[in-house]
């Protein structure tokens, strides 16, 4: 151990001084807001400093949320709309990612060139002939209409692709002698030995479209059909002043559920996300 | 997943990738079969639309009838388009502070957070700055709008206490796209400090002990070691924070429609006025396609960049 030298405890302290600072930033914002949804009025609401007093507080906000807004349908279509991107992308790039790491067939590079190519068009882009295209097609105002376009990922192929590159070649080689095919050498060997990495990509996704505004906002024109993120600036938008309560309870009720998710997965999203930089 | 595992992977990769050998026999069968579904929602979902953009750019389309060819109209009319290079000039600004903020502080954070310390206590710092990034930004937007509140927030209030005058933060042209800036690099900074985390992980311990040996101080055990080690980390996430920071929708949306004037709105912002509120679609394909080439350009620079400066280990 090294003696401690004065300028060492000081800038230990600094250290953790400019961390809690960081970490209150980041906190505050969110049990204000929390504080918030159980304000009586606007007064109370934004008063400062802001108290905990019982006498001041009221539960009231958060049954005028779902009285105000079909609340817990934008809660199901948002995991309706996450869930299937999710699923239908691990799928589809899961293969895919496999076919780039390991088969060899003609055309590869030049395919593999061009998913590559596709990052750099983000939906934003294509965000009015996609529109055209699912209005033809009579999607617009379903959550068809923010399913399909999730579904193909060029990052998650590249993602999984580089993942599958790790594996240790002998593995398949092994499975080959066994008689098996490539579809039940890959969900057979590969994809058990993949946990993490698809962990990664589905979490990445996941969020990605939970918190997606533009679509919804293009895409679904009825109130019944629309996802959270758009669900609470209608919310927001319905009272501008008078209750404000009732927005920050309807904020508040959807960051509870995400923060209760993310404190039990924190360890796997903390690596995941982590770790998205390490594999590309 | 260790990082070792993960690093293993760049070798190989080198070898498996490029100029794939020969075709194999039932190879080509296999991978139609892996690749049809991503193929078709490919096909369908990106490489459609993207034709459609530049097709569509060439239209004088609206909603109610099929549109008329009108050859170089639009992007003639992107010339004249007084506002657009505000726009662009607005989206820029706050695209390239917000980088510079994730990138910077970002790094600062994440070497903060290597001293030694409690489990539990890096823990929750961890926890803390990554939580804003899996809230919506909708969500975290509209909590920032009563935060920001030019008489009644929370922010003025703490100035207030520092004995700062109020600033009209979401009013004035000035502090419209500072807010912007400050919301998005609040919620999205935490992917960042991960990133740098694992980066920092991974630059073997052994190096930074012998320069402690060596006798070099922290300043200096910084830059000529963990730097240049972590440059891949830096490059990989000033690529990633530049994409998506030109895509800001949801803030300035929420917070402050753009305005005043312009001095908030984003290029993806006016793109969806023009279609969806003017139901301009020809004239906003022409915009989706400068935006798709700043994207490129901006890429390509990148990319041109880090061949000079990015150290591989």
């Amino acid at each position: 151990m090294r003696a401690i030298r004065p300028g060492h405890v000081a800038s230990r302290a600094a250290t953790f001084v400019i961390l809690a600072i960081a970490a209150l930033a980041i906190a505050a914002p969110f049990l204000w807001i929390f504080r918030g949804a159980f304000s009586g009025s606007d007064a109370e609401l934004y008063r400062l400093p802001p108290t905990l007093q019982a006498k001041n507080l009221t539960t009231a906000n958060f049954g005028l949320v779902t009285e105000q807004v079909p609340y817990f349908r934008f809660f199901l279509n948002s995991i309706i709309v996450s869930g299937s991107i999710t699923i239908a992308q691990l799928i589809t790039c899961s293969t895919a990612g496999y076919a780039f790491a390991r088969l060899r067939f003609r055309g590869k590079s030049a395919l593999f060139a061009v998913v590559i190519g596709s990052l750099m068009i983000p939906i934003q882009v294509t965000i009015v002939p996609l529109f055209l295209v699912m209005s033809k097609i009579g999607l617009t105002n379903t959550l068809w209409a923010l399913i399909f376009p999730g579904i193909f990922s060029a990052f998650g192929i590249f993602l999984l692709r580089q993942h599958f590159l790790t594996l240790p070649l002998e593995l398949e080689e092994a499975a080959k002698i066994d008689g098996a095919g490539r579809l039940r050498t890959f969900a057979g060997i590969i994809l058990p030995l993949s946990g993490p990495s698809i962990a990664t990509l589905g979490i990445i996704c996941f969020t990605y479209w939970w918190n997606d505004l533009l679509l919804p906002l293009v895409m679904i024109s009825d109130t019944d059909r629309q996802t959270l993120p758009v669900g609470l600036v209608l919310l927001a938008g319905r009272f501008s002043t008078g209750s404000l309560g009732t927005i920050a309870a309807g904020i508040t009720m959807a960051i509870i559920p995400v923060l209760v998710v993310f404190v039990f997965a924190q360890r796997y999203i903390v690596q995941s996300i982590a770790s998205s930089g390490l594999k590309l | 997943m260790t990082s070792s595992t993960i690093r293993s992977g760049a070798g190989d990769h080198a070898v498996a990738d490029p100029g794939s050998p020969a075709p194999r026999r039932g190879d080509g069968l296999a991978a139609l079969a892996f690749l049809t579904p991503s193929i078709i929602t490919f096909l369908v979902f990106v490489l459609a639309p993207t034709v459609g953009v530049l097709v569509l750019s060439f239209y004088n389309w609206n909603l109610l009838s099929d549109g008329t060819f009108t050859g170089f109209d639009n992007f003639v009319r992107l010339l004249h388009d007084g506002r657009l290079l505000g726009v662009y000039g607005s989206t820029a600004y706050m695209a390239l502070v917000i980088l510079a903020v994730n990138v910077a502080l970002g790094l600062l954070l994440a070497v903060l957070l290597e001293t030694r310390m409690p489990r539990w206590l890096r823990g929750l710092f961890r926890l803390s700055f990554l939580f804003p990034f899996v809230v919506s930004a909708s969500a975290v937007a509209l909590i920032w709008r009563f935060l920001l509140n030019k008489d009644l927030g929370l922010v003025n209030y703490l100035l207030g206490l520092l004995g700062a005058d109020r600033i009209d933060w979401l009013g004035s042209s000035a502090f419209a796209p500072v807010s912007v800036i400050v919301v998005n690099s609040w919620k999205t900074i935490g992917f960042s400090i991960l990133v740098y985390i694992a980066g920092l992980q991974s630059i073997p311990k052994e190096l930074r002990e012998a320069a402690i040996v060596d006798g070099a101080g922290a300043w200096t055990r910084f830059w000529r070691i963990t730097f240049p080690l972590l440059s891949p980390t830096v490059f990989f996430l000033v690529v990633i924070n530049t994409i998506n920071s030109f895509q800001i929708f949801a803030e300035p949306r929420v917070l402050t429609q753009g305005g005043p004037g312009d001095s908030s709105r984003t290029i993806v912002e006016y793109l969806y006025d023009r279609a969806f509120g003017d139901f301009d679609l020809g004239y906003a394909s022409a915009i989706g396609i400068t935006f798709a080439m700043v994207l490129v350009l901006l890429t390509a620079i990148q990319f041109w960049f880090s061949r000079r400066w990015t150290f591989y280990s």
